[in-house]
């Protein structure tokens, strides 16, 4: 049977062992980490956005690589998922852009606080971290749309950009989007161009005490996407 | 109570407890934020509340450990503390520095990294206070009359544990980087040396309650913290799969941390075995109850729930969820909240000379806090997995899924409270032992004895 003698070598000679192949591994990560994190790419930018970051501590409500609290959405992907546009507006006043939801502080941040903080999405979102975030394996707008057949009238009109870099983070489209504002299948039918034009330029004024906030939309945004919407029948 | 200076660790436990309770009223803040009552929001917004949960866990886990290394070391070491005045001192700037960081982080004022909010200057003060309680164990140990493994393996637990809070206080630009060395914190604290603290906490208590030879338990002490290291030091990488470190870390952080909850059963198996060998019943059956129920549900959550998710095909989708508060919340109440209160319910009549050790307030509040942390485990659970297939597999949008699991929270909630009950019951069972007394020292075997027992 083992002896104490032998049960403090197998202790001993097992920590110190690991520990030098652990700090071994260590020096190869700090080697290849660069390479694998576009570390070139860290720019002032960037290092000022990842201060902003901490000395918020977006990491208490959000996650960034998965890391964080579990509160607010995860933000490593969120360029790709939002698009600058969104975030721009987002970031002035969170709350109007979910007015009656979870709440998120307003922090006043300057125009370029906000260019620092997409900067270092930006950077974040480029890390090659071995298939994180996952895809997801079925996307509910497929099996909406299988489902439910012809009956789904679609729309004639390509939907812009900014549809999706915008409206879609609230309202959503045959299944897919948020469900923060109300969902846009068949809004054609309900509304015409030019009420939804009012409508998108400054929603106070059509129905005051709305929730929906006044977006900084181009009179080419709006014609772009008034003509997409009316012709969701 | 051998020594007079033993004392000392009372007001450690009693501070912990008091930080403890603090710990939970947060916790419900944020139970109801997650279910969409967030009226709190303007006092204290969610990572707010977050920050001081989490700091206030480990703040008063190291309270704790602090007691019980203050408490220990002078019988292992067979002579009083160094310094008396020293131990009162670090305990008072500790918590100086505990309440500050807690109002501070009310006004914004953090560090903003994950578990290490505290900010950078009160880091300093951290490691001065450790230190500190290094200088006056170490002296304590070198002085005294004997070295026992016991001894040694906590002193290195904490010497480690001091050691390895200094990565954390690196800049780093790069995040991946910044994120590696703050897990040489984290993860080496609660899965390394964490383990050595409570591994050896755990042998004493055995030695102590069940009159098994010394000799056998240390042997088995060494073998348990050597399987914690093989495993633990390399199972690090589970937490590099996806922050931008290279791919190997999948096949070996994956390997490793299937081994980790080795270490934990070896724990569960040691204390169980060691309870069946002991021929002698002592007295204090809640205290028995704390190590026992400490060695097994350390297994269950950090071990079992520990390898729910630590496989990387699994973690790729569970990284980053409410799956994580599930492993956490039964793995930190198992390992280390559990070894204190055992301690402290050791300690607490050889202290005190009140034998409330098979009461009824005791015994429901282990079995209630027990029952309440298993069912907010429960709770977690479920809300995680509903969390994962519907934000992660379906693709569904993040609040729109939180809206689908808000009724979870609220079964959080209520086992929280059943939780709650428990810890309530301890304080007022802890209130009624009163004050340690000076004429306990040199008496606690006879203490023992009145009831029929003669331990080591």
């Amino acid at each position: 049977m083992l002896s104490k003698s032998q049960a403090r070598l197998f202790f001993l000679i097992g920590t110190v062992g690991f520990s030098l192949l652990f700090l071994f591994l260590t020096v190869d990560t700090m080697r290849q980490v660069p390479k694998q994190t576009n570390q070139d790419q860290i720019t002032e930018a960037v290092k000022r956005g990842k201060r902003i970051w901490e000395h918020n501590y977006c990491m208490g409500c959000h996650t960034i690589f998965g890391e964080g609290a579990y509160y607010a959405p995860e933000l490593t992907k969120v360029i790709d998922r939002r698009g600058e546009a969104w975030i721009r507006v987002f970031l002035k006043d969170p709350q109007a852009m979910y007015p009656g939801q979870r709440k998120m502080t307003n922090y006043d941040f300057s125009e370029g606080q906000i260019d620092d903080l997409i900067a270092y999405f930006d950077w974040i979102g480029k890390v090659d971290l071995n298939g994180f975030p996952p895809k997801p394996v079925k996307r509910l707008v497929q099996a909406a749309s299988s489902n439910s057949g012809s009956s789904f009238a679609t729309t004639t009109v390509d939907q812009p950009a900014i549809y999706g870099q915008l409206c879609t983070a609230c309202h959503s489209l045959q299944g897919s989007g948020g469900n923060v504002g109300p969902a846009l299948d068949g809004v054609g039918n309900r509304f015409d161009e030019e009420y939804l034009g009012k409508w998108l330029k400054d929603p106070q004024a059509v129905i005051a005490g709305t929730a929906m906030p006044k977006l900084p939309l181009s009179d080419s945004d709006i014609s772009a996407l008034t003509a997409f919407l009316s012709g969701l029948k | 109570m051998k020594f007079k200076s033993q004392k000392v660790a009372y007001w450690f436990f009693a501070s912990a407890l008091v930080l403890l309770s603090l710990q939970i009223i947060y916790g419900f803040i944020m139970g109801f934020a997650h279910m969409g009552y967030d009226g709190w929001h303007a006092v204290t917004p969610f990572n707010t509340s977050r920050a001081v949960h989490t700091n206030l866990l480990v703040v008063w886990l190291l309270t704790g450990f602090f007691g019980a290394t203050y408490f220990i070391i002078p019988e292992e070491a067979d002579r009083e503390l160094f310094s008396v005045k020293l131990a009162y001192i670090q305990l008072v700037t500790l918590m100086i520095v505990g309440v500050t960081a807690v109002v501070g982080f009310h006004f914004n004022w953090w560090e903003g990294r994950k578990i290490l909010e505290i900010p950078r200057p009160l880091d300093f003060f951290v490691v001065a206070n450790v230190l500190l309680f290094i200088f006056n164990i170490g002296m304590t140990v070198l002085k005294g009359k004997r070295f026992t493994t016991t001894g040694i393996v906590l002193f290195m637990g904490l010497f480690s544990a001091a050691l390895l809070y200094l990565p954390g206080m690196i800049d780093f630009d790069n995040q991946t980087i910044d994120s590696y060395f703050r897990w040489w914190v984290v993860h080496l604290w609660v899965e390394g040396v964490w383990e050595l603290i409570m591994g050896a906490i755990l042998a004493y208590l055995l030695i102590k309650l069940t009159g098994v030879d010394r000799e056998v338990i240390e042997k088995w002490l060494y073998v348990i913290v050597g399987l914690t290291f093989l495993s633990g030091i390399l199972g690090t990488g589970h937490h590099y799969y996806y922050i931008g470190a290279p791919k190997y870390w999948l096949a070996i952080g994956g390997i490793f941390s299937a081994m980790e909850p080795l270490a934990f059963l070896a724990m569960a198996l040691f204390g169980l075995f060691m309870y069946r060998r002991s021929e002698r019943n002592h007295p204090n059956v809640i205290a028995m109850l704390w190590t026992i129920g400490s060695a097994v549900m350390s297994f269950v959550g950090a071990g079992f729930l520990g390898f729910a998710h630590t496989l990387p095909q699994v973690n790729l989708w569970t990284h980053g969820t409410l799956v994580t508060a599930m492993h956490g919340h039964l793995s930190f109440w198992g390992a280390y909240a559990m070894i204190v209160f055992a301690i402290m319910t050791y300690a607490m009549p050889l202290m005190t000379g009140r034998k409330l050790w098979n009461n009824r307030m005791g015994l429901y509040a282990f079995w209630l806090s027990n029952l309440g942390m298993v069912a907010m485990t429960g709770a977690f659970a479920v809300a995680g997995i509903a969390q994962v297939y519907l934000e992660r597999r379906l693709g569904l949008d993040f609040l729109a899924v939180q809206k689908e699991i808000e009724p979870h929270f609220l079964g959080l909630i209520l086992a929280a409270t059943l939780f709650s009950v428990g810890i309530t019951m301890y304080l007022i069972n802890f209130y009624n032992f009163g004050l340690p007394k000076d004429e306990m020292v040199g008496k606690g075997d006879k203490l023992e004895a009145a009831s029929g027992f003669s331990g080591e």
